[in-house]
């Protein structure tokens, strides 16, 4: 067992991170909005766990906290998060459609830039030597596998509360759920600022996992893949970021005795679930479920 | 089948649970570096090098008779995928030490590892303040910046010593060039000369006009450039095109042949400062450059020679733990091996194509000469090379 928590520990932590991620960005979704925010908050959060943990005026703050000080900083990384992301989410959720991705990319270059320029996150090289919560990489599971189970109770609970119908509505017609009364905006924020809340904190818990941060975490880039994520996956459902991002993020890894082909693999994987399955993959399924679930006679046969 | 399948994987299981276990010839040697995305261009250039090393030393009977194997992993050009590669080559593959990652980022993300499981690792391309203190596992044979970049300022005063005052601009998104201009400006304090402005550009920007229209306004006898091939080379071609007639000095970004295309014959007159030139005169660099002329027909590129020299140093560090030893590498188990040459490698000096060097104690490279050159171009701004000043 050693020697495949070796192989592969890493990749399954990363997994269930990308998985987070791309639920980070499925917040916006079942409000119907397509925001490329996440990365940003990611790198946000990362920058402040690294700061907290590596910042010589926090010393003492360690030395006092011990390893509570992780805790401690995913909840200031959270809190950070939600703030930025009711400041930036008012004004921006305005936006509708594609002027909103537009918005939130601008967004993420935007703390790009700042993170590259400021003195305390340490230019373009970034911040290195950061402590460690766990010794093997994999333990770092202990962290990432509670939230993502917390998350997924909290996105099944929310689907059936009135904030989760409240979504929906919105998601389906903001005209018609605004005339049933419906606050669109305040909905819509809201959910954007789970979203951020929800990239800060896997953030903050990234940067012990890759022992440094800098500027290339939480690119335009990585946008694009946890956008894929949830598209291939399938975005009516929460089990299909999970999906895609677990999908996604391993098969490069996966087909590493590919070599160069791998790169190949998973650009046909992208390709043809784009083209056959455009409800993503979790929807194809959920479809062939009732196809076959469903006896002959109710789908018209003689 | 599925039967099967389980027996199987319980065997790889336990196999990984092995405690001595020895080196099994060939020698397997990890190479993690970047053949993917867009950081593949110099892994491509270290691959390169690392496999002209393989061969080489393999003739020379590798390590006293044992040969050597390279085992090559693509780190892409991300920390994740950095740490993947090194975590493969070390549990999966058995390698005795490693050499990589390409950028200094991804040194920081996967160092620590390899440091932690005891593999040692010698960084061809990592020229960043920090690296070889990632632990005591950790090396390398790429000279950091603040070695190298002065020597180019000095040769410019050399050429003009009128200059008074200078201009400094930087890829602020690399983390090369960034750590790169913070030298340039101290040797420029230290030297006495002004430096009238400070310009950033990123590697991604086309149009410079800001900048170049900032510098020409300073009125400045020098400018310092630390960027990328790409933009490095189309910010200097605006800078002339401009009207700039002053005396540019490169960055390390500037040192390949990849820029010529960039700025054609714009680019004649840069000054660039090098680690490694192929007119080194040592047997080593002679048989290196020979090898890369026969196969790719041109000179090889500071990257691979770089990358050469990471593997040389593996493979006579491992000739140093024989004969410490008194033991065939293959007698001796992984664990011992990884420590004695992590050792090993620290002890005495290699001649290599960079010229002679040693690694300090903390793994740090001690290079002897560094080189400034000066771009070429022909006539018609198409080929173009570097010559050598004194």
């Amino acid at each position: 067992m050693e020697g495949f928590l070796q192989n592969y520990g890493f990749l399954l932590v990363t997994l269930v991170q990308q998985a987070l991620l791309a639920l980070s960005l499925y917040f916006p979704f079942m409000a119907g909005q397509l925001s490329l925010a996440s990365p940003g908050f990611y790198a946000l959060g990362g920058y402040i766990a690294a700061i907290m943990a590596t910042v010589d005026s926090c010393a003492s703050l360690r030395n006092a906290l011990g390893w509570t000080i992780f805790p401690l900083e995913w909840l200031v990384a959270a809190l950070v998060s939600g703030i930025l992301a009711l400041i930036v989410g008012i004004p921006s959720l305005r936006l509708r459609g594609i002027y909103l991705a537009l918005g939130t990319i601008a967004f993420v270059e935007i703390l790009r830039v700042l993170f590259l320029n400021l003195d305390i996150t340490g230019g373009a090289i970034g911040i290195f030597d950061i402590p460690q919560l766990f010794e093997e990489r994999w333990s770092y599971i202990l962290i990432f596998g509670p939230l993502l189970v917390v998350v997924l109770l909290f996105i099944h609970r929310l689907q059936h509360s009135r904030t989760g119908r409240a979504f929906k509505a919105i998601r389906e017609d903001e005209l018609a759920a605004g005339a049933m009364g419906i606050n669109p905006t305040y909905y819509k924020v809201q959910a954007f600022v789970i979203g951020a809340v929800l990239a800060g904190i896997v953030g903050a818990m990234s940067a012990p996992l890759l022992n440094t941060w800098n500027a290339r975490q939480g690119t335009f880039d990585a946008s694009v893949s946890y956008l894929a994520y949830v598209l291939i996956g399938g975005s009516r459902s929460l089990w299909g970021p999970l999906l895609g991002a677990a999908l996604l993020a391993a098969l490069p890894e996966l087909l590493r005795p590919l070599r160069d082909a791998r790169l190949i693999m998973n650009g046909l994987v992208l390709v043809v679930a784009s083209i056959y399955l455009p409800h993503g993959i979790v929807g194809a399924l959920s479809r062939l479920w009732s196809f076959f679930s469903t006896p002959s006679a109710a789908r018209g046969g003689e | 089948m599925r039967k099967l399948g389980g027996i199987t994987l319980l065997l790889t299981l336990c196999a990984g649970t092995v405690y001595a276990e020895n080196v099994a010839p060939p020698i397997p040697v990890g190479i993690a570096v970047a053949q993917t995305s867009n950081v593949a261009l110099f892994g491509q250039e270290q691959i390169i090098g690392a496999k002209i090393a393989e061969t080489y030393f393999n003739i020379k009977k590798g390590v006293n008779g044992t040969p050597i194997k390279l085992v090559t992993q693509d780190t892409g050009g991300d920390e994740a995928g950095a740490i993947n590669a090194v975590q493969n080559l070390i549990s999966k593959e058995k390698v005795v030490g490693i050499v990589g990652p390409t950028l200094s980022q991804q040194a920081f993300g996967a160092d620590p590892i390899a440091n932690r499981l005891q593999v040692p690792v010698i960084g061809p391309s990592n020229t960043a303040k920090g690296v070889p203190q990632i632990g005591e596992y950790i090396g390398r044979v790429s000279a950091p910046v603040a070695k190298v970049a002065p020597y180019a300022v000095k040769q410019a005063l050399k050429q003009n010593q009128k200059i008074k005052r200078v201009a400094i601009l930087y890829a602020q998104n690399d983390a090369f060039s960034s750590s790169e201009t913070v030298t340039f400006q101290e040797t420029v304090k230290n030297m006495k000369l002004e430096t009238v402005t400070v310009q950033k550009f990123m590697t991604t920007d086309t149009d410079f006009t800001t900048q170049a229209t900032a510098v020409l306004n300073a009125n400045v006898d020098l400018v310092i450039v630390s960027g990328l091939a790409a933009d490095g080379g189309n910010l200097v071609k605006q800078l002339r095109q401009l009207g700039y007639k002053g005396i540019v000095i490169g960055g390390n970004g500037f040192n390949t042949a990849n820029v010529f295309s960039v700025c054609g014959s714009n680019c004649d007159g840069i000054l660039v400062a090098q680690a490694y030139s192929p007119e080194a005169d040592n047997p080593t660099n002679k048989a290196f450059v020979a090898a890369y002329r026969a196969a790719y027909k041109k000179d090889p590129p500071q990257f691979s020679a770089q990358a050469f020299t990471a593997v040389q140093v593996f493979v006579e560090g491992l000739r140093k733990v024989e004969a410490a030893t008194k033991k065939k590498i293959t007698q001796l188990d992984l664990a011992t091996v990884r420590t004695e040459l992590n050792k090993a490698l620290r002890k005495g000096s290699y001649i290599t194509p960079l010229g002679e060097i040693s690694l300090d104690k903390e793994g740090d490279i001690n290079q002897k000469t560094f080189y400034v050159s000066q771009i070429k171009m022909d006539s018609a701004g198409k080929v173009g090379k570097f010559v050598i000043v004194k």
